[in-house]
């Protein structure tokens, strides 16, 4: 069989609304792993991770129609995962993605499920964890998912300064805690 | 914080130090290096940064400090095994895609999932020199329609949900090298796909929809 050539995302949106399966597996299979990362990293546990990232999966699916072109299909699919990353980690209490960067009460996250990760990691996870969740988006989807600070702005439906202000105080807070550890 | 840092750091509250102050004494934004260094700028250094003691201690504290933070998001992160499988199912049963083939044979009733057909449409269409892509689509044709119509009113209640006999209708949408005869392919495709069905999964009536929807240069591959 020949290689599975890279066609863009755009395509296989357009043949997904067309009623290709196939063409939406195809995102699927690139995206899934981002989902349950992104998910994983936000919520802290992997059921509620992988119950993030597979409901996201389907809701983008479900709403294909809606998928406005200007965005990109992974863009789309971060706002998805981190709407719903918010919504379980403040136990089902409604929440408006556009009041994601706003400061809201964030529990404390459950025990690590990783078994073998190093000190080090440990350490940066648990300082990630003990972020107000705006503050855990901003850093994961900029630091650890390299999106540009227009793109998480998108994404969380805010502007670049507040972006920009969230991850300034995220970054002395990290760092303070990492300090503290070494 | 406490505005600008007033002597240079010691020992091990050196960062600590840098962390509660706004600025350095040479006038530096403490957030915007930290920035720097964050953003894997730390090494870019400008024209000041490069002679200036206090911006290089602090670009290099905060390099080290921010270490641990560049090395977990390196770290791979794999998908739960069966993450796209499980997707796929729940969006199967969403569109009710879960029509089968329906073939009687001597020792019994033999249903293949309609996707598979799809399935093996697209995987035999790809084998066609010149196509690229090759998406499948397995459709309802109107005799499919009134053989699943006749057969739902006999249908045992724990039985497939359709079936359409030993007739499929199978779109696939192809992207194909450009240049290369985009009719010929097509007829390719066509007698391709049907001669697979029929060998892999014996359908005997098979009508394939191709639908040439974008053509590819080498390059992109």
């Amino acid at each position: 069989m020949q290689p599975e050539p890279q066609v863009g995302d755009a395509y296989l949106v357009a043949r997904a609304r067309d009623g290709y399966l196939d063409a939406y597996e195809m995102l699927v299979q690139r995206h899934s792993a981002m989902a349950y990362r992104v998910a994983l990293r936000l919520c802290g546990d992997h059921h509620d991770a992988q119950d993030i990232a597979q409901e996201a999966l389907i809701a983008a699916w479900q709403n294909l129609a809606r998928f406005r072109a200007e965005s990109s299909f992974s863009t789309w699919l971060y706002r998805i995962v981190t709407r719903r990353a918010l919504n379980k980690v403040t136990r089902g209490r409604a929440a408006e993605l556009a009041d994601l960067l706003d400061e809201v009460a964030d529990p404390v996250p459950g025990p690590a499920a990783q078994a073998e990760r190093n000190l080090a990691v440990d350490a940066v996870t648990d300082a990630l964890a003990a972020l107000p969740f705006p503050q855990r988006a901003v850093v994961i989807l900029h630091h650890f998912e390299g999106l540009s600070y227009a793109q998480v702005a998108e994404v969380t439906r805010s502007s670049v300064p507040a972006v920009r202000s969230h991850l300034f105080r995220a970054r002395r807070t990290l760092g303070t805690k990492l300090e503290e550890w070494r | 914080m406490t505005g600008s840092v007033s002597e240079p750091p010691s020992g091990g509250s050196a960062v600590r130090h840098l962390l509660n102050a706004v600025t350095l004494p040479c006038g530096a934004d403490v957030d915007e290096l930290l920035e720097q260094v964050a953003d894997g700028h730390g090494t870019d250094r400008d024209a000041h940064q490069r002679d200036c003691v206090h911006c290089k201690a602090a670009l290099a504290e905060f390099a080290a400090l921010w270490a641990p933070v560049i090395d977990t998001a390196a770290r791979p992160v794999p998908a739960p095994r069966g993450l796209t499988a499980a997707v796929m199912s729940q969006i199967r049963v969403l569109v009710r895609d879960v029509w089968y083939t329906l073939q009687t044979t001597d020792l019994g009733v033999i249903r293949i999932a309609a996707r598979i057909v799809a399935a093996l449409a697209r995987d035999s269409a790809r084998m066609v020199p010149g196509v690229r892509v090759a998406l499948g689509r397995s459709t309802h044709s109107k005799l499919a329609e009134l053989a699943e119509q006749a057969s739902l009113k006999h249908r045992h209640p724990h039985a497939a949900v359709g079936v359409f006999g030993r007739t499929a209708v199978v779109d696939l949408a192809v992207a194909v090298t450009y240049g290369d005869p985009v009719h010929e392919i097509a007829r390719d495709i066509q007698q391709h796909v049907i001669a697979a069905l029929r060998d892999h999964v014996g359908l005997r009536t098979v009508a394939v929809n191709v639908i040439v929807d974008d053509v590819l240069m080498d390059e992109d591959q």
